[in-house]
């Protein structure tokens, strides 16, 4: 739909519009509402005074917003799956699309896939489903979306922009400021691009052929990547920003944090051993303690597993405060992975770890207390630390504020310094991929704004957004997709994915469960 | 269509059916006007059989008594159901519900809009008509405009009124067009921002017989309460917030039955 050729009709025809982008009903209430209120007043006009422009103004008003109207389409209400999507996708639009088989196609979002494996889902937590049975899976739904790929875009606009980092978040800030037309290149410091995608999610999670594909997709739309190129090393950021009219930093956090306990220098970095490990490497470290709740120690919980070490995690709150996915937790137990919770490592030593039993009756955001006079000794052949990461910021130092983390501190995308644009991790420090995205897409909104010279608020209030014929089912009562896995015995022992796909009538089955709430609930 | 429907229409039919004006020409002016309808209805009207209460009020005020009537008559009412005449039998209420139904951008009302209903309330329905005498809410009240000012100016035949038009009536269909326009953007813009009316029941909200009662257990905070609300209250955390007008859609549509009424 051409939505700037049905504004320009509202120019000149009230409601002309919106019969042209098929809201017939709408456009006669606009047309109704203006030139019957002209007629009215031709009707019974008198005299000319000055509550006569007054009127005039409330024309014009009417005129403005039709136009308006006519840009924008009409809106829905944001439900709670849209509302609390770290990566701003529409999960009602994409499941009504499956629930009615339709032929409209989802537009295309960077890591889409990606997201069916590796999201948090937070969606599913909010779900409104959950008041009939339980929350519709939202997430697994992804794989049967039919989505746009996208082809090479030609570059219309003449600034160039420079993107640092070929993480999740710089390679969606290049996709959808390549799609408005701008030149965007990235500088990627390893030799692949991809960032966690490429080098640290094992392969059981997210297939190497999935990442490939998703990024072949992107890069598609013509952007250009260097990689080997590390900024402040190879390149400094005086001649990015001489070089480029704006510069992004999407370069994650890759600095192991410390717990700053006796002994940790004997302790393995998480990150080295998952990097490691998805080169090919096999390790064999013996009884393996992992240190961290996230979703990184599961993953090197999980793959020591699958080399055949024993391994157990130790996390310092319960087992439901772990920041870790809880489907990727349900998974780690039922392979036989002891979660060992309120547990906290005081002292490691070569053989055993000295570890101090901890409480937190706060939950995930109080503090943790340890319990006095109860240490235990645990003998553990390794240790691995994933406790959280933080951004390396070295190189933007004077460039940019960043604070007490090494996080870049930015409003809206944008850092202390005009040029210079920041998101993903090197903001939020350890988050995760559908965070990354859904910043990405927001800083390019914000770069586009910032090169085009339109105060963000103005921009905000003509972006558009997507807009298909949805149509409302009536309620079931189906229950949750039992999401198929590999058998257990069979998967501990190899790389392979361990979610299975399932047939397009199931998912169209589990996609009629979704309530549709913009819908269904509206007066 | 859904029961409060049928009886919003039905409510419409009864306050405005004098059907005679097509006849005589004259608007009523019987022993039934001597009543009040709980709800914004303008009594000049051709087809109005009542009277509007903030018209009464107003007349009162201008005279400069006491209006113990219309003040008992607004605090009965309120005290039993609140607003909830707002949500079931207010014409102009209904007209605003019609007019939220155009797909159009619709557009978030901030919150301190629900504030200028008081001050509509106190200065142009109070004090202005006590210094002057003259009923100022009516003067500009877009309900009027509609339902009585159009209709009368548009059946004139012998062109006394047609006569009157002047500046005042070009601001009165200013200010409908400019809420007919935010009614189509923003759920119930009238009742919400500048109904007097609605003012002086929301104030018995809170300590009406009918109330309503969320049962925080079983809310999951869907928010598909406020989403089906026509007045966009949160229901689900402020469940006798002032600008709720107890239409019961909540009650209705909750998928988990956790919002109740109760009458005590």
């Amino acid at each position: 739909m051409n939505y700037g050729r049905a504004a320009l009709i509202s120019t000149f025809v009230v409601g002309g519009g919106q019969m042209y982008s098929g809201r017939f009903w709408t456009g006669i209430c606009f047309a109704v509402i203006f030139y019957g209120s002209i007629v009215l007043m031709i009707n019974i006009w008198t005299e000319l005074n000055p509550a006569f422009w007054g009127l005039v103004a409330v024309w014009i008003l009417v005129w403005l917003f039709n136009i308006y109207d006519a840009y924008k389409g009409m809106s829905y209400e944001k439900p709670q799956c849209e509302k609390t999507c770290p990566a701003g996708i529409a999960p009602w639009i994409y499941i009504n699309l499956v629930a009615t088989e339709s032929k409209q196609y989802y537009p295309f979002v960077p890591f889409f896939d990606t997201l069916e494996r590796i999201c948090p889902a937070p969606c599913e937590e909010h779900c409104t489903r959950q008041g009939i049975n339980s929350s519709v899976a939202i997430k697994y739904l992804k794989s049967g979306v039919k989505k746009t790929i996208p082809s090479f875009k030609q570059k219309t606009k003449k600034e160039k922009i420079a993107i640092v980092g070929a993480g999740p978040c710089g390679l969606t800030t290049a996709y959808y400021l390549a799609y408005k037309g701008y030149e965007a290149v990235i500088y990627e410091k390893e030799k692949i691009p991809g960032g966690v995608l490429a080098t640290l999610i094992p392969e059981f999670r997210l297939p190497k052929s999935t990442i490939d594909k998703e990024i072949e997709n992107i890069l598609n739309i013509g952007i250009g990547l260097k990689c080997g190129i590390e900024i402040g090393k190879d390149l400094s950021m005086d001649e990015l920003l001489k070089k480029y009219d704006a510069v992004f930093i999407g370069t994650g956090a890759w600095k192991p944090e410390k717990l700053g306990i006796p002994g940790e220098e004997n302790a393995l970095i998480g990150f080295n051993i998952l990097e490691q490990i998805k080169k090919g490497k096999n390790f064999n470290l013996g009884r393996v303690g992992v240190i961290g709740g996230g979703n990184t120690a599961i993953d090197i919980a999980r793959s020591l597993t699958r080399q055949g070490n024993e391994v157990k995690i130790y996390y310092r709150r319960s087992i439901e405060d772990m920041p870790a996915e809880q489907e990727n937790r349900i998974e780690t137990q039922e392979e036989g992975i002891e979660i060992i919770p309120l547990t906290l490592p005081k002292e490691i030593k070569k053989d055993r770890v000295t570890m101090v039993k901890t409480e937190c009756p706060e939950g995930r955001n109080g503090p943790v207390k340890m319990i006095q006079a109860s240490e235990f000794n645990v003998a553990l052949d390794n240790v691995v630390m994933a406790v959280g990461q933080q951004p390396e910021t070295d190189f933007l130092k004077g460039y940019v504020k960043l604070d007490k983390f090494s996080r870049i501190i930015t409003k809206n995308g944008k850092t202390s310094h005009p040029k210079i644009f920041a998101g993903g991790d090197v903001v939020l420090g350890s988050a995760t991929v559908a965070h990354a995205v859904g910043h990405g897409m927001k800083t390019a909104k914000r770069i586009d704004f910032y090169l085009k010279r339109i105060p963000l608020f103005l921009g905000r209030l003509f972006s558009k957004t997507y807009q298909p014929k949805v149509k409302l089912l009536p309620i079931n009562d189906i229950n949750r997709i039992t999401i198929p896995h590999r058998d257990i015995e069979e998967r501990i022992h190899d790389f392979e994915e361990v979610e299975l796909k399932v047939s397009k009538e199931e998912l169209k089955r589990e996609a009629t469960r979704c309530l549709s709430c913009p819908l269904r609930y509206r007066p | 269509m859904s029961l409060k429907r049928i009886i919003q229409i039905i409510a419409t039919i009864i306050q405005n059916s004098y059907i005679p004006v097509f006849f005589s020409g004259g608007i009523y002016q019987g022993i039934l006007k001597k009543g009040c309808v709980p709800i914004l209805n303008c009594w000049g009207c051709p087809l109005a059989w009542y009277s509007c209460p903030m018209g009464a009020l107003q007349h009162f005020i201008g005279l400069k008594l006491i209006p113990f009537y219309i003040l008992g008559f607004f605090g009965t009412i309120g005290m039993v159901i609140g607003r909830m005449s707002c949500g079931w039998i207010c014409p102009f209420g209904f007209f605003q519900d019609l007019l939220y139904k155009i797909k159009s951008v619709k557009m978030k009302l901030p919150k301190w809009c629900s504030y200028i209903k008081y001050v509509i309330l106190i200065g142009v329905a109070g004090i202005a008509v006590y210094l002057t005498g003259e009923q100022w809410f009516c003067k500009l009240c877009p309900n009027g405009t509609l339902i009585a000012g159009i209709p009368l100016i548009l059946a004139d035949k012998t062109g006394d009124l047609r006569a009157l038009v002047g500046w005042h009536f070009y601001m009165k269909i200013a200010i409908l067009i400019f809420v007919i326009l935010f009614s189509i953007i923003i759920k119930r813009f009238f009742c919400r921002t500048f109904c007097p009316i609605g003012a002086i029941y929301s104030i018995f909200n809170r300590f009406s017989l009918l109330k309503l009662k969320i049962d925080k257990e079983k809310c999951i905070e869907c928010k598909s309460c406020q989403m089906a609300c026509p007045m966009d209250v949160p229901i689900y955390r402020a469940s006798n917030h002032i600008d709720c007008i107890r239409c019961l859609d909540c009650v209705k549509i909750c998928p988990t039955k956790a919002i109740k009424y109760e009458l005590r």
